[in-house]
């Protein structure tokens, strides 16, 4: 058997311990870490850019839209105020009061022994619309005071058919001190004062709870 | 292997250095660069509804003007009806003549009050007094109902009919009337 001398034993040995250095071992591995956080750092830094991009274009986007945005709220808001009150015009031409109808219901129901002197009328609300009207007058007849209630339950009859919640009080009858001729008799009078309230139109939403409350 | 004290020192050196780097990267690299990240992307989100919101605006809008001129019709057949011009010009002479023409000569029209309804935006309400001081009921009727058919913008609020003690036959009448023109 060949004997073998190692005379370098000294040199590897020392190669050895350098090719086991920790420090350069700790060293190799921190560049691999650095590497890799470096690696992901960079991939990182481009997400942001990208994302520093999209909010570029999204800021560039708004700032376009945002004055239009608002130039579209402002004419919004205009035209609707423009179709509201347009709205609200040809509902109050749609929804006035005709006093004509009223009058000739007035002429139809007062008969020929009551003269009336004084007739007044008055509209009043929006939505449901409270209408009173207060007629004057002398009632001639052999009982005159039964003529002016014939006139007065007259109205609300006539009145109930065309309007709602019609309602006809006298608000005064007094026998009259004077005579007058009627069919070539003297016959007695008496003043009276009929107050008729009545309603036209429908109920708003808002007139409904305060309606309801009654 | 049995570690030498020099390889021991260069261990916790290593070692040191390690957490050192981890340390660095972590809090003075990645972390403000994910919260500068962080920060951005909540821009962008706060951003998005915005932009949504303004585009619904303006398409909103868009669609209201297409369909504000087929609303707008029967108010602008209203609109059309209404005379230019100071009122207090032109409708009480319009009021007189069309008194005349129904047979009732003597009439006098005066301006009352004037309001301006906060929902009705560019119109005015005018109040108007009206004195016929001898009318008989008949042609007084006639001519509130041709009123009321002739003038859609005009109402009559009250009226007040009081019989004259010389001449049964007549009356004298009191309207009170409201007219909307524009503003």
């Amino acid at each position: 058997m060949a004997l073998h001398l190692n005379l370098f034993h000294e040199a590897l040995t020392a190669k050895a311990i350098k090719r086991r250095d920790p420090l350069k071992l700790a060293m190799f591995g921190l560049v691999a870490v650095i590497a890799s956080f470096a690696s992901y750092y960079v991939i990182e830094l481009v997400k942001l850019h990208s994302i520093n991009n999209s909010l570029a274009t999204v800021k560039d986007e708004f700032s376009k839209l945002e004055p239009q945005a608002k130039i579209a709220k402002k004419r919004e808001e205009e035209l609707n105020a423009q179709m509201k009150s347009g709205d609200l015009l040809v509902k109050k031409v749609e929804s006035r009061f005709y006093w004509a109808p009223m009058l000739e219901q007035i002429m139809q129901v007062v008969p020929r022994e009551v003269q009336v002197t004084r007739l007044a009328g008055d509209i009043a609300g929006e939505g449901l619309r409270h209408c009173s009207i207060s007629l004057d007058g002398l009632s001639a007849g052999a009982d005159a005071r039964k003529v002016a209630e014939d006139l007065r339950t007259a109205i609300a009859e006539k009145f109930t058919g065309s309007y709602k919640n019609v309602s006809s009080k006298f608000r005064s009858l007094e026998d009259g001190t004077e005579m007058v001729l009627l069919d070539g008799k003297q016959v007695p009078t008496a003043m009276f004062g009929i107050s008729v309230d009545l309603y036209v139109g429908a109920e708003t939403a808002a007139a409904q709870p305060a309606h309801k409350k009654k | 292997m049995k570690l030498g004290k020099e390889e021991i020192q260069k261990i916790c050196l290593a070692t040191l250095l390690v957490f050192g780097v981890i340390y660095s990267y972590f809090n003075l690299l990645l972390g403000p660069l994910s919260k500068h990240q962080e920060a951005l992307q909540k821009s962008v989100s706060a951003l998005g509804p915005e932009i949504a919101t303004a585009k619904a605006q303006i398409q909103r809008t868009r669609e209201l003007e297409q369909g504000a001129p087929l609303r707008m019709a029967t108010t602008k057949q209203v609109t059309a009806m209404m005379t230019e011009g100071s009122p207090v010009a032109w409708f009480p002479p319009r009021l007189s003549e069309f008194f005349k023409k129904q047979g009732l000569e003597k009439s006098t029209t005066r301006l009352q009050s004037e309001t301006v309804d906060k929902e009705m935006v560019g119109f005015r309400k005018l109040s108007w007094g009206i004195d016929l001081p001898k009318v008989g009921f008949v042609p007084f009727a006639t001519a509130v109902a041709s009123l009321e058919n002739e003038e859609p913008l005009v109402e009559i609020n009250s009226l007040q009919l009081d019989a004259s003690r010389e001449d049964v036959e007549m009356q004298h009448a009191l309207l009170t009337l409201t007219n909307i023109v524009k503003q």
